[in-house]
């Protein structure tokens, strides 16, 4: 036994001294599967510059990653839509800071082999194609607001989310504010009761769905669409302009709303923004932690992740324009730079 | 003298120190397997137990009535108030409004379970069935039948998202682009037929009766997704429960002056219920599926009889929400769900084993 005790404690001193020198920083973060690729990128672009700080961040979905910040399983969350009044007072409403990370916009895409030009839609048009009560793509109100522009006489299968995601819930609730019959049928949410059409799990499964389908409509993320060269309409804004979704315009309709946002818990429904250029069905994703960072062990952890989040907001607003995820403007940058000064560490 | 005396005790307590040591061996292994038995029991108990907990908020909800309501609707709702005799309710010149609350109801999933498993079970018996006979009775033992059925059970092994894979990009256009078409042009006009392409939905209010989209993802590319995937269990099954049959049965039914066909069938009725059996257990194998079925099936939580309507089964409306149920009574619906869909499975799975059990203890007696 004695000769067997030696190499061991030997192996387990000679693993100690390994990973004694670099005292790692790791941060744990889970939640939105949106922002999942630019999250990826932020931290490894993060670590170059920062080699001691280690970030996994898991896209398990914007409900887990809320459940896993009140548990203080993770030191920050990612979510599409903003905490609700129940979620937070379960994370103690005083305790949270809350920051929009980049802006996304979700797009109409669909499938007309034969027609060349962009389609563009409203608001009210694409509420009764989802309702049914416009069902032909050469009905009078596409026509409308398509002079010139051939339509076919086909059947408009639309195309959903079947997953709960923050897609849906921007595009409803950008219907919901265009459409009261919508609002009382239908109604918005992260999943919603549609009467008819195909759903589709994921970006992927309506984009399969649209492109499977002639005459098929489907609402799928700007940045989704723009990777995979999926072609998409215009639509009509509050000021009346038919805007095609892009990171300027997405940017723009995120203007809109920073003189709403106030505090250390920073939200704002940036659907349905006043401005010429704000494209309508626009979203921030968003960021959750403690404002005491107490899920951090120590100073090191807390600093580290205000560091990333700072970061985040600075440099990597650059990434993000490379990878088709809406860039903070300015004024809202502000806004989140005062947000994150609110927080400090308070050990436990 | 001395030295031999020696060498014998010490072999004796050597063999002796043997003894202990495969007593020990033998204890260890008893009760290595006992608790793994018992392991095993607990795990499902577990699982029951659990879901059991987690359902309990839906169940106390929607009670009895979660099995009968077709409304799955996870958000909220906010629109005018309507009285009685269905006119808005206008309260100092501002339209009442009433906040409904999300409501919870199986019976689609629970009926598109059912019906593409029953479906996919009607595609997949002829050919199972089919492929046994051929392997017991036609093909050649060791050039074929032994290749073919080491094919026919890797189809098992085949993960079921290649299946989903495969379903999507190459059966589902297939269905939507050639027969689907087809078909409508074939059954449309034949009169009683009409329900299969048209379907009635109320929109806004009002009911609209309309083409339904052929889109090659519902119920039909679904259950023939779920029939090719439960072909390698039924097959397999059958063809050890037809190997089982005792020689001497057929032997005496060709001795009697039997046909081929006759023979094959009388062997067929001799093993009906171990068949039974490997048919029930591609049922439960079918009723669980979730990642292919998913991928194909439409994903809509509607009744429609017609096959060429998208469906949702209760995997795949687990596979869909799960992930992002974060209210609590959303989460425990699901779970409600994955209840029954077990407590469904373990029904057939013992009905299953029962068939085939008494099969094979019939199969013995005779022996």
């Amino acid at each position: 036994m004695k000769n067997l005790v030696a190499p061991l404690a030997l192996t387990l001193l000679s693993a100690a001294s390994i990973a004694a020198p670099s005292a790692d920083v790791r941060l744990q973060g889970a939640g939105a599967t949106f922002p999942n690729p630019l999250y990826q990128r932020w931290v490894s672009e993060f670590q170059k510059t920062n080699p001691t700080v280690k970030i996994d961040y898991q896209s398990i979905g914007s409900g887990g990653g809320i459940k896993a910040i009140t548990e203080k399983t993770v030191h920050f969350a990612g979510s599409d839509a903003p905490l609700n009044k129940k979620e937070l007072t379960a994370l103690g409403e005083t305790n949270v800071v809350q920051i929009p990370t980049c802006a996304g916009a979700v797009v109409p895409a669909y499938n007309l082999p034969d027609v060349k030009e962009a389609i563009n839609f409203t608001g009210e048009i694409l509420a009764d194609i989802y309702a049914g009560k416009i069902s032909k793509w050469n009905d009078a109100r596409i026509a409308e607001v398509n002079p010139g522009v051939k339509l076919p006489e086909m059947a408009i299968t639309p195309a959903w989310r079947s997953d709960g995601s923050g897609t849906t819930y921007v595009f409803t609730n950008f219907l919901a504010t265009q459409s009261e019959a919508f609002k009382g049928s239908i109604g918005a949410g992260k999943q919603v009761q549609w009467p008819m059409g195909q759903g589709g799990k994921g970006n992927e499964g309506v984009a399969a769905a649209v492109q499977g389908t002639t005459g098929a409509v489907g609402y799928i993320e700007l940045n989704y669409a723009l990777a995979n060269k999926i072609s998409f309409g215009a639509v009509r804004n509050k000021a009346g302009k038919f805007i095609k979704a892009s990171n300027e315009s997405v940017s723009a309709a995120g203007a809109g709303a920073a003189a709403s946002l106030q505090g250390s818990v920073l939200a704002a429904n940036i659907w349905n923004q006043p401005g010429d250029n704000a494209y309508p069905i626009a979203s921030f994703t968003y960021m959750i932690f403690h404002k005491d960072i107490n899920t951090a062990k120590n100073a090191d952890e807390a600093k580290a992740l205000l560091d990333f989040l700072t970061w985040c907001i600075n440099d990597g607003q650059k990434v993000a324009a490379t990878m088709d995820y809406a860039p903070l403007d300015p004024a809202v940058k502000a806004k989140v730079e005062e947000a994150l000064k609110t927080a400090s560490f308070k050990a436990k | 003298m001395d030295d031999s005396s020696t060498s014998l005790s010490d072999d004796g307590s050597r063999r002796s120190r043997r003894r202990r040591l495969l007593t020990f061996a033998d204890g260890a292994l008893l009760w290595g397997a006992r608790s793994s038995g018992v392991l095993v029991l607990l795990m499902l108990a577990s699982l029951v137990v659990v879901l059991a907990a987690a359902a309990w908020p839906s169940f106390r909800a929607f009670g009895p009535g979660f099995l009968t309501s077709s409304e799955w609707r996870p958000n909220e709702l906010e629109r005018p108030m309507r009285n009685e005799a269905g006119q808005l309710v206008i309260e100092d010149g501002e339209t009442v409004m009433e906040v409904v609350p999300p409501e919870f109801g199986a019976l689609p999933v629970v009926y598109g379970t059912l019906v593409s498993s029953v479906l996919a079970l009607v595609f997949a018996v002829p050919l199972s069935l089919g492929a046994a006979v051929f392997l017991v009775r036609v093909a050649p033992k060791w050039r074929i039948a032994g290749p073919l059925s080491f094919l026919v059970e890797f189809l098992a092994a085949i993960p079921s998202l290649a299946y989903g894979v495969w379903g999507l990009f190459v059966l589902a256009p297939l269905l939507q682009d050639r027969v689907e078409p087809l078909l409508r042009s074939v059954l449309g006009p034949v009169p009683g037929l009409g329900w299969l392409f048209r379907e009635t939905v109320e929109v806004g209010g009002q009911v609209v009766t309309r083409d339904i989209p052929l889109t090659g993802r519902d119920m039909l590319c679904g259950s023939l997704i779920l029939a090719i995937m439960i072909v390698p269990i039924i097959t397999a099954i059958s063809r050890d429960v037809l190997k089982a049959v005792p020689r001497v049965q057929i032997e005496g039914s060709i001795a009697m002056g039997a046909t081929w066909w006759q023979s094959t069938w009388s062997m067929l009725r001799y093993s009906r219920s171990g068949l039974a059996g490997a048919i029930m257990l591609g049922l439960a194998r079918a009723a669980g599926e979730t990642m292919a079925v998913t991928m194909v099936i439409g994903n809509n939580n509607r009744i429609s009889p017609s096959p060429f309507a998208p469906a949702q089964t209760m995997a795949s409306l687990l596979a869909n929400e799960f992930a992002e149920a974060s209210s609590t009574l959303h989460r425990s619906a699901l779970l409600q769900v994955a209840l029954i869909l077990l407590v469904m499975s373990l029904f057939i799975n013992i009905l299953a084993r029962w068939l085939v059990g008494g099969s094979q203890a019939h199969a013995a007696a005779a022996h």
